[in-house]
Order: structure tokens, then sequence, then C-alpha cells
């Protein structure tokens, strides 16, 4: 709807919205004729649940602890943390994070090393040591817990993209 | 009051003179007993984690700090008090660390930790002291609970598990040089090795 | 040679043709996809959809598709990092449950405000609302219609949304979200400089010796910012950092001095630090003797509370004069606070005396460059007006402020409650540029701008928030429309005013949302709505930098910007639907006209063609109305600050900058206002020139420590507070549906002192109620995470759908600023 509303130029304007609404509803009353939502469901996070009420809240869950890198959604994400950090002692008196993923302690720990980038300044200029500006770790970096996103996330990557394009180019070339 | 204090003296130098040999063999046998057993049973309240958050110094800083690490609180509620960590359980070194701790209580008396700046000012030295102990007893306190041959490397997290049958197995390293500040907040870490 | 759009998707389409007839593609020759036409990824700049920081963004997209962000290199906000929400927001539009049809509660293909929710098209869904409003309108008049906006709104959708409601409608029942987060910042800086908005700016950061954070939780609700004083406080030794908070959290992290002091005893530990500067005679005589003027402000104003409550009818002054003042000298202040010694303070707030002392060093010693920071601690407070008063006394007192590293700074808390909310006057009793309704001049101004008869807005201010859930209530608002937030679940007292509200069987309650939110679920109609790039848009930050961005995506089909759908429904109604007779007469030429005709068709908005959208530039609204609506309504919007000491730089030059600070003069933005040689709007000689006041002098505000609202007694016997966490952004509704930031905070939990548990027989992951005069909810109870509340205090963020804390809190508000005070409840907790 949108491609076809952009198309559109200021003279047939009040024309355009006329038969863009004639589409619009015809196409919605075609697809969704019988379709309705409870209107005590309709707040996805609530799992159905009227707003006077509330379900029992579940249990507390536990911390993914598996150590299993996971995939990023595109390259510039922080990685999410595969392990506890319960207690992990990040103040003005020491960086326990960094007692591993420091660059001269990953030998011993064999834990990634933080991205260069870390090392950058404000300006972009590379320190020594790791930037105060990136000091707290759990700013951008987090453990996750074992449980269900409440709501699947439709987000494709870059990759996926590609390869469908990639695909879709050869398929027209063999033709 | 001087001829008392003389008096005392030569009952003591010269027990026999006033009491029968028997009398003395018994009665120093009793009161030895009772002696022994007021002193351990003393010294045990002293091992307890009640007597030693009965210093405010002891309650508001290590034990508040204790209380949200997995020492306190965790599965299966199995728990350290204070003592399990900090006091020997063979009874010679459990003497000699009481003689050490008497110093504590000269702190407490002239208040060398007594408010939160100061506890943080000698916190570095605090824990070094405890840190150089458990070196040198090859984490004993920590093994009276976490031994080492019943270690499931199965049960433990990949790390874990590496760095127990490696490092920890070889003896190379013994528990405190990687477990530091997980029972209180670390101090000043700065130069300290493996941070 | 100008290609027009059509044009230049035809060429390309040929050319892509071209591409694959006569090329033959290569067959793969690795693993990797290689080929610079696929793997190529477009990049432009936005700025964040979260916190008032304003961090710029670059945004990948590809294929119509957002597939990364990242932090923009270039921005001075942020030089390239973002935070953990910030690094997500690639995703927050791919939630599954994006609404893509307007919904409308319907029984047997009618409206039926019990009825369920069933799919309709858009002409019906304006149908229904035109049906609606027109009949709310001949029943009650331009009051009983109302809409509650956003500090996420663009700046142009909250200029077309004032200019619908105060113009159009003539109601002045508009408030945004804001309401929630600044207005008693607000308060604060019109009552004591008369102009809104901070002197200083970021550029603060990287200036002082000392920060002072008052109830402001930065490490987790402005990361970045907290990026940049964690960079100055561990680069430069000497710095030392101040937090002031009810309950420990992630900024003591980095506290030299950190202080956990009880709810409300704020206000005395403000005028400590005041009596201290007096008493060791370290008040810079000059500055304060030139550039200020000390008041004595009016006492007991209540708490905002609906007029029948108790403690209303205790307060004596909790009518129109609750902010009034006197005139008193030095020695009368100087008498005033003289009361608030240290000992005093010390035992009101529990704060030791030695802390109290070294914090007020740090304001008084001459030679250290103090900034203070603060948010919700004192705006969302039942005294957030005199908070925001007295922290600026210090400053005053001190003459800290206005130069690199003096800065009183109050932060933001959404992208736009600067830019939209404050700048815009999308408040109740606001217009633009800091005018309010209740001056005629100002109104008469903008009905010149807008082309308007004089008398076309009502000089009575609106309801505000916390009233418009009232007059819900209680029937006397009975068209709404809530666009951009999620009130439902944000606003305190759910139970008693926001849910009756809305599902009052008099009112029709419209929600447009991307998503299906706590507040749609209370619609009777829910409009499906783009969001953040899939639209063009400005936002104002914290430093009131000014940032566009270009629509980069389509939002899903069916879904619509707020903007478009407030000018598109604008065309339903004749002026005769929404004027008087006797306006009309006065210009009758509007006769048989829409409010589009002579709102946004007024020779202004619709000034600039299609063909200054370059032409490779998505532009729904703008193609769809036939101009470039987004540069028409900010320059019409612009007209009212320039020259007012609010310039803003022409539309064009936003999309070439990561954002400039207003005033713009010359082309130059202004990084400290107030003082000569950074303001231009400073008198030349004067050192520093406080404009917003007729004679350029700040007030420093007697005003003293009252009680809360409400406070544990033997029954209720804890504070509760509430607020957000770092993972998630507010009520969550985007953040939730990011799977990575879901897992990383699920649930909301209530952070509890362990001997609080404890005495209760509770311990971690118990499951239990929190139980207020009001209401309850259920959550599970939290001893050691990132928040450690001391005894008799718990915190609960509100970001989670499933576990309603509004239902508990108290909408006692600020009677100044009508924000309400989130931070302060008294609640039993109880093990289900």
């Amino acid at each position: 709807m949108t491609k076809s509303l952009s198309t559109r130029t200021a003279a047939k304007k009040s024309l355009s919205m006329k038969s863009v609404f004639a589409l619009f509803s015809a196409g919605i009353l075609m697809s969704t004729l019988a379709m309705f939502t409870n209107a005590e469901e309709i707040a996805t996070l609530r799992d159905n649940t009227p707003l006077e009420e509330q379900k029992a809240p579940k249990v507390m869950p536990t911390v993914a602890n598996d150590d299993i890198k996971k995939k990023r959604n595109y390259p510039m994400q922080p990685p999410v943390i595969p392990h506890k950090v319960r207690n992990y002692q990040v103040d003005l008196k020491v960086n326990k994070c960094m007692s591993c993923h420091s660059r001269n302690r990953t030998d011993e720990s064999q834990a990634p090393m933080v991205s260069v980038t870390h090392y950058m300044n404000r300006d972009g200029n590379f320190l020594a040591e790791i930037s105060p500006r990136r000091y707290f770790c759990n700013q951008c970096h987090v453990p996750q817990l074992e449980t269900k996103e409440l709501v699947e996330n439709t987000f494709q990557d870059m990759d996926s993209i590609m390869k469908e394009k990639q695909k879709a180019q050869k398929a027209q070339a063999e033709h | 009051m001087k001829n008392f204090i003389i008096k005392m003296w030569q009952t003591i130098r010269r027990p026999s003179v006033h009491f029968s040999l028997g009398f003395l063999v018994i009665g120093g046998f009793v009161a030895g007993i009772i002696f022994w057993g007021g002193f351990n049973t003393a010294l045990e309240i002293t091992n307890t984690e009640a007597f030693c958050i009965s210093c405010h110094e002891m309650e508001d800083n290590p034990y508040e700090e204790l209380k949200t690490t997995i020492h306190f609180s965790n599965r299966s509620g199995v728990r350290a008090t204070c003592p399990d960590c900090h006091v020997p359980h063979k009874w010679t070194d459990k003497i000699a660390r009481k003689m050490q701790a008497s110093k504590e209580v000269w702190g407490k008396i002239f208040g060398t930790i007594n408010t939160r700046e100061k506890f943080e000012a000698k916190r570095r030295h605090l824990a070094e002291n405890e840190w150089a102990r458990f070196k040198a007893n090859d984490s004993l306190e920590c093994r009276n609970c976490h031994n080492f041959d019943y270690m499931d490397f199965t049960a433990q997290s990949t790390r874990a598990s590496e760095q127990h049958s490696t490092s920890l197995a070889s003896g190379e390293k013994t528990c405190i040089d990687c477990h530091k500040g997980i029972a209180h907040e670390l101090p000043d870490m700065e130069g300290v090795e493996g941070w | 040679m100008k290609m027009n759009r059509r044009e230049f998707i035809k060429a390309n389409a040929v050319a892509a043709a071209a591409t694959v007839a006569g090329v033959a593609v290569p067959a793969a020759a690795s693993n990797l996809i290689t080929s610079s036409e696929l793997t190529k990824l477009k990049w432009d700049k936005a700025p964040c959809r979260f916190c008032g920081t304003g961090c710029s963004v670059n945004v990948g997209t590809m294929d119509g598709k957002v597939v990364a962000t990242h932090g923009d290199i270039n921005s001075p906000v942020n030089k390239g990092l973002n935070c953990i929400k910030g690094y997500f927001l690639s995703k927050i539009m791919y939630g599954k449950d994006r609404l893509t049809t307007p919904l409308l509660r319907m029984t047997d293909g009618k409206f039926d405000k019990n009825g369920d929710f069933t799919p309709i098209s858009w002409e019906q869904a304006f149908d229904i609302m035109e049906e609606k409003a027109k009949a709310t309108l001949k029943d009650k008049g331009p009051t009983g219609v109302g809409m509650f906006g956003s500090g996420q709104w663009t700046v142009q959708e909250g200029y077309a949304a004032v200019k619908l409601m105060k113009a159009g409608f003539r109601s002045n029942n508009i408030d945004p979200n804001a309401r929630h987060c600044m207005a008693s910042a607000v308060g604060g800086f019109m009552r004591t400089f008369g102009i809104d908005e901070p002197m200083g700016c970021y550029d603060d950061l990287e200036a002082a010796d000392a920060f002072v954070l008052w109830g402001s939780n930065m490490a987790e609700m402005h990361p970045i910012l907290w990026t940049r004083l964690t960079d100055r406080r561990l680069s430069a030794p000497h710095v030392k950092v101040a937090v002031l908070s009810t309950f420990e959290h992630r900024s003591f992290d980095l506290a030299d001095n950190g202080m956990i002091f009880t709810p409300q005893t704020d206000l005395a530990i403000l005028n400590f630090i005041a009596h201290y500067i007096i008493k060791t005679d370290r008040v810079n005589k000059d500055f304060v003797n030139k550039h200020t003027n000390f008041r004595l402000g009016e006492t007991d104003i209540g708490y905002g509370l609906r007029p029948e409550h108790p403690l209303e009818k205790k307060a004596k002054n909790n009518g129109k004069t609750a902010g009034d003042s006197t005139p008193i000298d030095f020695e009368e202040y100087a008498k005033f606070v003289s009361t608030y010694t240290a000992e005093y303070v010390s035992e009101l707030s529990s704060v030791p005396v030695d802390k109290l002392n070294a914090l007020a060093e740090l304001y008084a010693d001459p030679k250290i460059k103090v900034t203070s920071f603060w948010t919700m601690g004192f705006n969302q407070h039942t005294r957030g007006v005199w908070a925001n008063n007295l922290v600026y006394n210090i400053h005053l007192l001190t003459g800290k402020i206005s130069t690199p590293g003096n800065s009183p700074f109050s932060l933001t808390g959404q992208p736009s409650a600067c830019g939209t909310a404050r700048e815009v006057g999308t408040f109740s009793h606001r217009l633009p540029a800091d005018m309010v309704v209740t001056n005629p001049k100002h109104r008469a101004l903008a009905e010149k701008t807008w082309k308007l008869p004089e008398g076309t807005i009502p000089a009575k201010p609106g309801y505000h928030a916390a009233l418009q859930n009232r007059k819900l209530k209680d029937g006397e608002l009975n068209f709404y429309w809530v666009q951009c937030n999620n009130n439902m679940q944000a606003a305190a007292n759910m139970n008693e005013e926001g849910l009756p509200g809305y599902r009052n069987p008099k009112n029709f309650i419209v929600v447009s949302d991307p998503y299906p939110t706590v507040t749609a679920q209370a619609a009777d109609l829910i409009l499906p709505t783009a969001m953040w790039v899939e639209k063009e848009g400005v936002y104002g930050n914290a430093e009131r930098r000014t940032q566009s961005w270009y629509q980069q995506v389509n939002a899903p089909e069916g879904a619509m910007s707020d903007l478009w759908q407030l000018v598109e429904f604008s065309k339903r109604f004749n002026m005769e639907d929404v004027w008087t007779e006797e306006l009309l007469a006065k210009k009758p030429e509007y006769r048989g006209k829409t409010m589009f005709n002579v709102l946004y068709e007024n020779g202004n908005v619709n000034e600039f063609p299609l063909s200054e959208i370059p032409d490779d530039r998505l532009n729904q609204e703008s193609r769809d109305f036939g101009f470039y609506i987004q540069k028409g309504l900010f320059e019409e919007y612009a007209s009212f600050g320039r020259g007012h000491a609010h310039d803003l730089a022409p539309y064009d030059r936003y999309h070439q900058e990561r954002g400039l600070r207003w005033p713009v003069v010359n082309g130059k933005e202004t990084l400290w206002r107030f003082k000569e040689g950074s303001d231009p709007y400073v008198k030349p000689g004067s050192g520093w020139d406080f404009y917003g006041k007729p004679d350029g002098r700040a007030v420093i505000f007697a005003l003293p420590y009252e009680p809360a609202a409400e406070f544990p007694d033997a029954e209720y016997d804890l504070w509760l507070s509430t607020g957000r966490v770092l993972e998630h952004w507010h009520s969550g509704s985007m953040t939730q549906r990011v799977p990575e930031l879901y897992k990383a905070m699920p649930d909301a939990v209530v952070y509890m002192n362990p001997d609080d548990a404890r005495k209760r027989n509770l311990r971690r992951g118990d499951l239990v109620k929190l139980i207020s005069r009001r209401g309850e909810v259920q959550t599970r109870v939290e001893t050691r995470g990132r928040n450690k509340p001391p005894r008799g205090l718990v915190f609960m963020p509100w970001f989670d759908a499933s576990r309603l804390v509004n239902k508990v809190t108290l909408d006692a508000t600020d009677p100044l600023s009508k924000q309400t005070d989130f931070k302060k409840c008294a609640i039993k907790i109880e093990k289900v």
C-alpha cells in the first residue's frame, strides 16, 4: 500500500486516497472477513490475560551457562555472554570481566579478547589499555536466561537476504 | 595489699604446706578439665558466625557482602559461615589463627575499621592476609568442603572443568589463585597477579 | 538532468534487467558471497529510537529491510558507541505481532464497546472516529475531545497534533507522556530561569571535576552518557563522583561517595548544601549580587490528588496560588536554610554527616567544576519543581553555571521529550517556543502564524495526563486518541483511574501503535502505526540537539505513521463542524474548507514541493499528501523560535548534520546558554544574562522539606519505588520483542533487601503479592540482583506487560508540574 501511495502525485491526491481505500478495504475484507481477536487476548505480552487479572508469574529462569557462542545478528552486534556473571565485580576497584578477556589474560583464560574497538578512545585513537569509556561491560553485553521469547521476531539477517538474491539471480540467468 | 600479695605468692610457691598432695593432684586435674573445657567452649563460641558479626564492623562489611553470594544462598542450602573459611579446622592451626585474631580484637577496641571508609582503606591489606594464608595452606578451608577427588567435571561448565582438570589437578594452581572475591567484594586489584 | 521518482525507478529497473539479460551471472566461486552488488548495504543516519541521550546510529538496509545498526562514529554524542538497546535497534520493527490493519471492537459487524477486535479498513476506522468525535463535539463541546501524545512523536507529529487539537478542535486537552517524565524539569526551568531546557550540554562531561547524580541511575538509563562520565572519572583520577539514591544501583559502581537517603529527604539535603555554602562563606557574592534574586515560595501545596482526597482537604495552598512566591533578601534566605544543619539533615535522611559534608564541599569549593545530573528521582516527585529549583540554588549561590563543567543538567527519558513535548509545546498549557495558552499575546502570535482568526485557541489550560484519566473515568472526556505511548501500563493507579476511564461506556478510545500493547487492549479502536525509520522525522535530545532522519524502509503494508493519521483524519472535518459561527465569521474564507485545508494546506505547511525530496528517498506521507509535509511543518514551527532564543537551522541542514544545539544563530550552534561569549543572546558586558527573566536574573528559591504524600506505616510497611532497567525501554513494547533483550531481562521482579525478605519468611524466587491501598500485583522476589535496596524499601520496574506494577502505585502529582510521583508509595508484601 505504501508503495502505491508513494508514487501518486499531488494532483491525483484526493482520487488516489479514495482508490487506495477502496482497494485496501476490499483486500482486507476478503482476507480477514471471519477473523477477529478476543478483546482480552490482544496484548501479546500478556499471554491472553484480561487487564483486570494476572496470570501467576512463571518461575525465575536460570542463566544460560553453556559457554556456546551465539551467532550475531550482524557483525556490529555486541556478543551476548554465554556464561554466568553472578557477583562479577566491575567497579572503581576492579574489572572482573577483564581478568579473562583482556589481551594479556587470554592465553591463560582462553577467553575471547575484547575487540580492538574497545581500545579506542572517543577520538578513535588506540590506547595501551581498554578505553575507560568501555569500562562497564554490562552496558552492551548481557547474559541470556533460559527462557523462551514471548513473541517471535522476524528480523532477517543480511546473509539470508543475500542468499535469496543470489538464488534469484541464478534462477533468472538460467532462464 | 602488699601483704596479701606476698601471702598468695607463698601459697603458690609452696602449696603442700597448706593442702594435701592428693587434694592438689585431684583438684588440679578437675581444675584443668574445667579450665580446658571452658577454654574450648569459649573458643568454640568465638568460632561461630554469631560471634563474628557481633561486631558491627563484621556485620556491616564482610557479612553484608556475603549475603548476595553463592556461599550464602545456593541451590542446596549448604552455606559457609565465617569460620568455615577463616578458621582452620585442625586444632594447632586454629590456635595459631586465634592468636593472630587477637590483633583483630585490638583493631576492634581501637576502631581501626569502625567506618566503611576505614574498612575500605584496609580492604586490600586484609584481603592480602587471607589470600596469603589460603595460598600457603593450599586453600585448605576451601578444600574442607570442595574436595578435588570428588569433583564431577562433567557436571561443571566447560570453562570450569577445563581449568580444574589441568591447572588445579597438577597442583600448579590452588583455589584462591582464581577464586578471589567470591564471598566478599574485591579490593583495588592493581598489581595483583592474574588480574 | 533531473529525474522524477517514477523515472528514476523505471531507469533502475531497466538497468537491472539489462544486467540480468546481458551479463551472465558468474557461478559462485566460493562459499562466500563477494559480489559487491550483493553484499553492499545502504547506510544512513538516524537518531536512536530510545532515550533522551540522542545517540546517532547508522542504519544498514538491504532490500527494504533494516539488517544492521551501529553507533555513529561521526556523532559527537556517542562517537560510535551504543548501549545494548541501541545495538539491537535493527530488530525492534520486526516483532511478529506488528499490527497491519485497524482493529475495532465489534459485535455483529457493528461497533460494540464490549465486542471483539475485528479488522476493518482505514476508511471504516476514520468513519467511526469521525462519528464519535462529531457526536462528542455536539454533546460536550471541545473539552470532550482529548489526545494523549508522546515525547517519542517526531517534532512534526507533535506539531501537527497541537494544531489539530488546539486550533482545529479548539481543545487544550492534549498532553504528552512527557508529563510523567519531564514536567517537573520544565517547571523548574521556567520558575528559576524563565526559559526551558538545560543551559549546558554534554561537553560538560569532559570538563567537570565532580559529578553529582541526584536520583538518576545513569548507568542503566543513560548508558552512553554514563560511558562519557566513566571515561572522565577513570581517565582523570582527580574527578569525583557522588551518587544519591533511595537504593543502591549500578551507578554506585563508580561512586566515590555513594549515599542512600530516606525517600523525599533530598529536599532537605539540597537545603543543607545551600546552608553549608553560606556557613563556610563560599557564596560567590559578585555573581549572586549581579545575576540572582531571592524569593520565598508558597508551602503546604498539596499532592495533586483528586480534590476530595483527605490530603487535599488538609493542604492550605493547593489552589492556583501554589506556585506563588514573594521577594526576600539574602539574609532572609540564609536564615531560612540555616535550620538545615548537617546533624538535622543526617537524622532525617539517614546519610552520615561526613558524607553530607563531603558532598557539600564539592559544590562549595570554588576550584571544583561540578555537574549535577538528575532524572526521575527529582522529576517524579510530589515536590519535583522544588527539587529542580533547589539544585539550581546551589549552582547559582556558587556561580557554577553555564561554563564548561559547571552545569546543573536535567536528563530526559524520551528521544524527543525536549524536541517534541517541550519545544513544540504539546502540553495542555503550552504553545511552541515556551509560550503558554494563558497568555493572550502568545495565543495571538500562534493564531497569526497559523493564519487563524483571533480567539481560536482557548485560554484555559486543558487536562493534563493524570487529569485526563480522571476525566475519562468521570465521563467528561469522551473522544480520546492515544498516540505513540503505552499509558495504560505507564500511568499510576491503573485500577482506580486509567482502566475504568478507558472502559467507561461513555468514552471512545483510539490507540495508535505498531504493536498490540496493554493500552491497545484497553482501547476501542487500534490503528496500526509506522515507526522509527519507517517515516521521516526530527527528534530533539536533552542537550538541545535537533536531529533529523529520512524514511529508510517502508512500514509493513497497512501501517501508517502518526503524522499521516493525524493529517488524514483532519480531512474528515469541515470548519463548520469544529468552529463556532462567531469564529467563522472572522474568517469567512474558511467556510466550507476542511481542517486539512486550514491547518495544513495553509501556504506554510504545503510550501515545499515534492521536488525538494531527493528522488531516491522514500517519504510515504509527503508523496501521499502531495507536498514535502515534514519540511513544511518544521519550517512553520521553527518560525516561532527564530529570533526568540529558540532558533533552529533551516530544515535541510539537519539532514547534513549529526544534529545542532539550539539556538542556532548565524549557522552556529550554542553550547552554553546564558554566558557571554558562548550564547549570542547574552547582552554584551553582562557576563551572564538569564534573559528568560525580564530583569536577566535567575531566582534562588527558599523552599522547605515537606513529607511525601504516602509513607510506610504499621500495615503498609514498605516504600515502593518503580523505574526502568537497562535492557528495556520504558514499557518494553519494543525491547520485549527483541529476543536477546527479552532473555537478558524477561520479567519484572521485586528487588528486596535480604533481611526484609527473611523477616517475612521470603526467599529469592518466592511468589509474592505487592499490595497497596489501590491494588495488587504478583511477582517474584529478587534479593541479590543489580539493585540493592536498603531495609524498608523495595524496587520494581514497570516494563513488564504481564506484571503491571502501576495497579499499585499512587497517582499523587506535583501540584505545580502535575507530574506523577512514581517513586514513593506505601505497600506490604505477602507470600502467595
